[in-house]
């Protein structure tokens, strides 16, 4: 099968391989370039798992052929923590115990990243919508508003003091 | 490092869990990479029931870059026969025999029938395309009915038809008294439709196969490496001993995810043929029609209740449909069957089951197991209010047990020492304001709006009162292994395996304050059969109990033994040896404190200690349980139901529960949270569903089996009740299972209550918009 050379930006660093063309732009994270923190929960688009930034908008990475990503500029969960320190949304959801398995967590912390730069403050009920494609089945979502709550300096109801 | 609490159990502490998950830099399955790892995929049957007359994979064995294909017989000639998982789950039910992939008839549609072993999953599913299977078609057996009909085509020809098992009549009490003396009898036929647990992470293995050593390391997502371990050791003829089964962070499992399931022995003997390490990740589609489902069962209920509203009696005759490749189904009714009194002085009680095999997926473990017992019981509660005008709550206060005043233990003879659902209900009463929703309620029907009220209350054996011998313990006691290390922290070894539970968070919590160290010096090692103790693994609501059990005596063990070893270094009596704030001294000469880290290196130098304490400073410890407790509490929604279009909102829920002492708050509450939205979702979204007819599964993407959003998910209130201690050190208590056992009843007795105007009576556990609007009288049911 012919194949097709792509060169992209992921996490600000110039990255380049040769795909077939049906190879995703979730494999080619995975798999090419050894970035497994983007996870595959359904690989048809409705679990949000694999949610990337891809020129400043989230995007299903199962849902997206590595050609299509060609010259894009890519974000993903590995390029959140700055110097090996926690961004201030990790660092909120750590403080909210946001997530139990993690599994889905790196849709959800790309889905919030584009949510945020958006919407810097944003409501609850605007949260819960943004958030509505992102499956999430340990925590009921609760803790995970409340982390987004908190990275945006909002109020968290009745929230349990941190530790 | 964390702010010292006082203590760290009781504390919110952040999980240590959290760094690697929230960077992108956990380890799941599906992100272990081995040199000259290849992929496997699955040929699997398109036909709910048929006879498999030819395969032929020529075309896929010479297909670009597969490397091995596996049929069903070529499969089974490297093959141990026996009953696998299945056996260890029959529960005494009869194990039909079958093999890892279908060889002569396929029983569900997944079915695998042919591994495909390729150097990319892309080319491996290729392949698959290339293989040509012939069926003969036989009628799918897909309900309860069709299963008990004699003449209905055996799935399983040594079972010699389709029931599993049939458990006599058992009573408790005089039944034919209470029957007698009750003013009516309430009869129901209750079912609890098929559904599943659906982690985001499907199940996957890599297998690696050492030609030389002879010995085969797997990497698995599993609940338990030791249980898994087992599984593949019988299958595969290895000696458990040739076998190490590693597990990093686990993607949720809810209790399906045991290992050793039949893709994963095809995987580890391809491995073996190969000498190479075989990777499978199932993908969503496989996960939905053949990872297991769970929960199908129904129920024909009578209870004998007086004019007040007292039950006096409940016969009850079980049906569980088992799917095929029989799982953990049959053994439910057992469960099921000591537990449908719950906390209720039902003075009388006879039961008896019926399992049987369909053309489904297996049935298999899914959080809480055994919860149809308190569903049907708070459904029937409801109905029995509702028969005689009652208010459902008072019903369950005139009958739950009140603590200490007999009846002391369940008619079927459970012990309900400490168990505080009167306070529970009482708790929730007053959260909800049950006056004032009343009034409202009534002025919102004034409007034409259906709001409804539903409580259910429940107790589970997490571990339950236990006596002085028994154990709390799945497979015995729970094991666990500490050692101080050089730097003067301290290595935890557990075989509890979380999938989300934060065990590593809250294991360290104890021993941290049980030996004196601060939280982020205590390792907690999870994940290896090589490493950690032999045990179950994570399941059943254990892990507060035993394992944190287990953490609080081991810590104290080595602390004693730190005292031993650093009595003879300062030559002091043990007595008087303190640790605190990482340093051991002598009581009252601070000034003279040595760091810990010196002492576990001062253990191995020579001559410095009697030979009975030299050497690394490490304690094993087992631990039974203590006196156990229940877990439990109430919970309460409030529902508004659209009569136009059927959806349902839950606009509150409310939760009252009791599971012992709090390690951690957040991961207490985390772990209702997350049980109750499952149950929201099995009420008012899931439905592993199947065409009665041909048996094609329905449900096979995510746009077909609905999960719950945040959308659909709203805020849950919780609050903690005061416990009452059993034990004297370990009063932790498992809170896992709980929220998805007590969901569904509450959600479904609160859709009654909105519906009530209509006459409506809900017996059926799934209430999606078109059920609700059959319920209305809308539209006629199917």
């Amino acid at each position: 099968m012919s194949t097709f050379d792509v060169e992209l930006t992921v996490n600000g660093m110039a990255r380049q391989g040769s795909v077939e063309a049906r190879r995703t732009l979730a494999d080619f994270l995975r798999e090419d370039l050894g970035l497994t923190g983007t996870h595959l929960g359904c690989e048809h688009g409705v679990c949000g798992a694999c949610t990337v930034i891809v020129d400043g908008a989230p995007a299903r990475s199962c849902l997206m052929l590595a050609v299509q990503a060609n010259g894009a500029e890519v974000r993903t969960i590995e390029g959140l923590a700055a110097d090996g320190e926690l961004n201030p949304l990790q660092q909120a959801m750590w403080d909210s115990h946001g997530f139990q398995c993690g599994f889905c967590t790196p849709g959800f912390l790309m889905q919030i990243t584009a949510l945020l730069e958006e919407t810097p403050s944003p409501t609850e009920a605007e949260i819960r919508e943004a958030l509505s494609g992102n499956i999430c089945r340990c925590t009921g979502y609760e803790s995970i508003v409340n982390g987004v709550l908190r990275a945006a300096g909002r109020d968290v109801p009745s929230a349990e003091p941190a530790h | 490092m964390q702010n010292i609490a006082e203590r760290y159990t009781g504390a919110s502490v952040k999980r240590s869990e959290d760094p690697r998950i929230l960077t992108g830099s956990g380890l799941y399955i599906d992100d272990v990479r081995l040199p000259g790892m290849l992929h496997a995929a699955f040929v699997r049957s398109p036909f709910a029931h048929a006879r498999i007359t030819r395969v032929d994979a020529g075309e896929a064995r010479q297909a670009p870059g597969v490397v091995l294909v596996m049929t069903g017989a070529e499969l089974e000639e490297t093959i141990v026969p026996g009953p696998g998982l299945a056996g260890m789950f029959a529960g005494g039910a009869p194990v039909a025999a079958f093999s890892q992939l279908a060889t002569d008839k396929v029983r569900l549609v997944g079915d695998p029938v042919v591994l495909v072993v390729a150097e990319s999953r892309y080319l491996a599913e290729d392949a698959c395309e290339l293989v040509e299977v012939d069926y003969e078609e036989l009628p799918a057996v897909m309900t309860a009915e069709a299963a008990l009909d004699p003449s209905s085509p055996p799935i399983f020809e040594d079972l010699g038809g389709n029931v599993l098992v049939r458990t006599p009549v058992a009573t408790f009490g005089d039944v034919d008294g209470a029957f007698a003396r009750a003013d009516r009898v309430v009869r129901a036929r209750l079912s609890q439709h098929r559904h599943q647990n659906v982690p985001m992470e499907c199940r996957g293995v890599v297998c690696d196969y050492d030609p030389g050593s002879e010995e085969l390391t797997v990497y698995s997502a599993t609940q338990g490496v030791h249980v898994s371990r087992m599984i593949m050791s019988g299958l595969l003829g290895i000696p458990v001993e040739k076998i190490r089964v590693i597990a990093g962070d686990i993607g949720g499992s809810f209790g399906l995810k045991i290992g050793g399931a039949r893709e994963d022995i095809a995987c580890a003997a391809a491995a073996r043929k190969l000498g190479r390490p075989v990777r499978w990740i199932e993908d969503r589609s496989e996960h939905l029609a053949a990872a297991g489902q769970a929960r199908e069962e129904s129920f024909d209920v009578e209870a004998a209740v007086t004019d007040a509203g007292e039950i006096l009696g409940l016969k009850v005759k079980m049906t569980t449909d088992t799917g095929s490749y029989p799982g953990m189904g049959a053994m439910l009714s057992e469960m099921v069957k000591g537990m449908i009194p719950g906390p209720y002085k039902i003075g009388a009680l006879s039961f008896e089951s019926t399992a049987i095999v369909t053309n489904k997926a297996t049935y298999v473990a899914y959080r809480g197991p055994w919860a149809s017992e308190t569903w049907v019981r708070e459904r029937l509660v409801d109905l029995i209010a509702r028969e005689l005008g009652l208010e459902p709550l008072d019903v369950r206060l005139l009958n739950v047990v009140t603590r200490d005043e007999p009846p002391l233990e369940m008619v079927t003879g459970r012990s309900l020492a400490g168990v505080t659902s009167r306070e529970s209900l009482e708790r929730i009463a007053e959260m909800v304001g049950l006056e004032d929703f009343r009034r409202r309620q009534e002025e919102a029907r004034a409007a034409g709006r259906y709001l409804g009220l539903g409580v259910a209350t429940y107790i589970e054996a997490a571990p339950g009162p236990l006596g002085p011998n028994e154990s709390g313990g799945i497979m015995g006691p729970e094991q666990l292994r500490l050692r101080l290390e050089d730097d003067g922290s301290v290595t935890v070894f557990t075989s509890q395996m979380p999938h989300g539970q934060s065990h590593q968070t809250t294991i360290a919590q104890i021993a941290a304050d049980e030996f004196g160290v601060p939280f982020d010096r205590v390792k907690v090692v999870v994940g290896d059969t090589d490493l950690v103790p032999m045990g179950f693994g994570t399941g059943g609501s254990r892990a507060a109990t035993m394992a944190g059990g287990a953490s609080l005596h081991g810590a104290r063990e080595l602390k004693a033994k730190v005292a031993d070893v650093a009595s003879h270094l300062f030559e002091a009596s043990p007595e008087d040896i303190e640790i605190a704030d990482g340093a051991v001294s002598v009581r009252g000469v601070p000034a003279k404190a040595i760091p810990l880290g010196e002492v576990a290196q001062a253990a191995r130098q020579p001559g410095r200690l009697p030979p009975e304490l030299a050497g690394d400073i490490e304690v094993n410890t087992a631990f039974n349980g203590g006196r156990g407790g229940w877990s439990g509490g109430t919970h309460a929604a409030v529902v508004e139901v659209d009569p136009d279009t059927g959806l349902v909102r839950v606009e509150r829920y409310l939760v009252a529960e009791d599971c012992g002492a709090l390690i951690n708050p957040a991961i207490v509450e985390g772990q209702v949270r997350g049980g109750v939205a499952q149950g929201i979702g099995a009420v008012l979204l899931e439905r592993s569903a199947y065409d009665p007819e041909s048996g094609q599964y329905l449900s096979s993407t995510f746009m077909d089996y609905l999960l719950p959003t945040a959308v659909e998910i709203p805020r849950i209130e919780i609050e903690h009740l005061e416990t009452v201690p059993l034990d004297d050190d370990v009063n932790f208590r498992g809170v896992g299972e709980g929220g998805m056992i007590i969901a569904p009843p509450t959600v479904c007795n609160a859709i009654e209550d909105a519906l009530a105007p209509f006459g409506a009576r809900v017996t059926e556990q799934h209430l999606p918009p078109t059920r609700i609007l059959e319920l209305i009288g809308t539209i006629e049911p199917d």
